[in-house]
């Protein structure tokens, strides 16, 4: 199996980053590098990467740390306020659909008088007997605003939920 | 974009009259991170992506992100990792997005020559450098700066780059042996 490591290659590499190589380092450390291709290879690497990071860190050109802060600062708060007015999403379109669904199937699972109305309706088509559908038609007029007090209160509640929520 | 944003006295006063933004870090504590590692965090950017351009933007973004990703952090260290890991992860969406001129980055005829030095041999290793880095992936850049440049260890440089660290010393043993050949030594030095 090829080595991939060499039990010198920490000793080398302090003595490169700490500026000791080639100088002043044991000659047997020196000997070694000279025969080793792993610890030969981190002289080189190692050396070279070394002195370029001294020389960019003092060659860097920053922005001062409380400019960064204060943009930071306004950038986030631009973009939550852009978070609060931004339009409904299809995921909270979706959300509010399926509410919607779910609610309307146990409304129309457990209410009884819906299922006869629905029933008679059914009945009054097929039928046609004009009585019965005239009868059924109004008890389900009947229930109307019971019906539409539902609707509105699955409609207030999520957008109100909706404009707390994104007013944070 | 963040960086269009102006700074200056006015959009400072009109910052401080607002009520703090959500940061989990508070200024002093920035500043203070900010000016152990804004330097060499811009080193490394400019070494990855070998653009002195984009590393000045993702610089910022990426102090940007690490402040708005509202998490705590145990020790400096770990805080500087995620630092790292953020830059990188941008670093890596900058190339995809092709803000980087794809071609002259492969070919490495872009990779910047910084910085510039009035020292002819100093000119020279950097010369050579940036030569030797545009032969290598953005990827392996950054493995071996975070080793040999920022002194990282195997779990740190794991951690930043999003792979397993057992896996890290035979990459960074094929790596360093083409950035040693690049750097103008044998092609095989060869294991011992
Ligand atoms: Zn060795």
């Amino acid at each position: 199996m090829r080595h991939v490591e060499c039990r010198f290659e920490e000793d080398v590499l302090s003595a490169v980053v700490q500026s000791r190589w080639p100088e002043r380092v044991d000659p047997q450390l020196q000997a070694h590098v000279e025969g080793c291709g792993i610890c030969s290879d981190i002289v080189a690497v190692a050396g070279t990467l070394d002195a370029d990071h001294d020389e960019m860190l003092s060659a860097a050109v920053i922005p001062e740390a409380g400019r960064i802060w204060w943009q930071a600062q306004l950038r986030a708060r631009r973009e939550a306020a852009e978070a609060a007015s931004a339009p409904i999403t299809w995921a909270q379109v979706a959300a509010f659909a399926s509410a919607m669904g779910l609610i309307g199937a146990c409304f129309g699972a457990s209410s009884t008088w819906f299922q006869a109305a629905l029933g008679s309706i059914k009945s009054g088509v097929s039928k046609f007997e004009l009585a019965a559908f005239v009868s059924s038609v109004a008890a389900a007029v009947g229930h109307a605003a019971f019906a539409l007090g539902l609707v509105l209160i699955v409609l207030l509640v999520p957008t109100a939920l909706y404009i707390a929520l994104g007013r944070d | 974009m963040f960086r269009d944003a102006t700074y200056t006295d006015l959009t400072r006063t009109e910052a401080a009259g607002e009520e703090t933004a959500a940061f989990v870090m508070d200024e002093e504590t920035f500043r203070g991170f900010y000016e152990r590692t804004a330097r060499g965090l811009w080193a490394y950017l400019v070494r990855v992506t070998g653009d002195r351009a984009l590393a000045d933007d993702l610089l910022q973004e990426t102090f940007y992100r690490f402040l708005r990703a509202a998490a705590t952090y145990e020790s400096e260290s770990h805080r500087r990792n995620s630092l790292f890991r953020i830059a990188t992860n941008l670093a890596r969406d900058a190339r995809r997005r092709s803000l980087i001129r794809a071609g002259s980055i492969l070919m490495g005829e872009r990779i910047e020559n910084v910085p510039s030095s009035v020292d002819a041999a100093v000119s020279e290793r950097n010369a050579d450098l940036s030569r030797a880095l545009a032969n290598l992936k953005p990827r392996e850049r950054a493995m071996l700066w975070l080793a040999y440049a920022e002194g990282a260890s195997h779990e740190e440089i794991a951690g930043v780059m999003g792979l397993r660290a057992s896996s890290l010393r035979p990459m960074l043993f094929r790596i360093r042996k083409k950035m040693a050949a690049l750097l103008g030594r044998k092609p095989e030095g060869g294991a011992r």
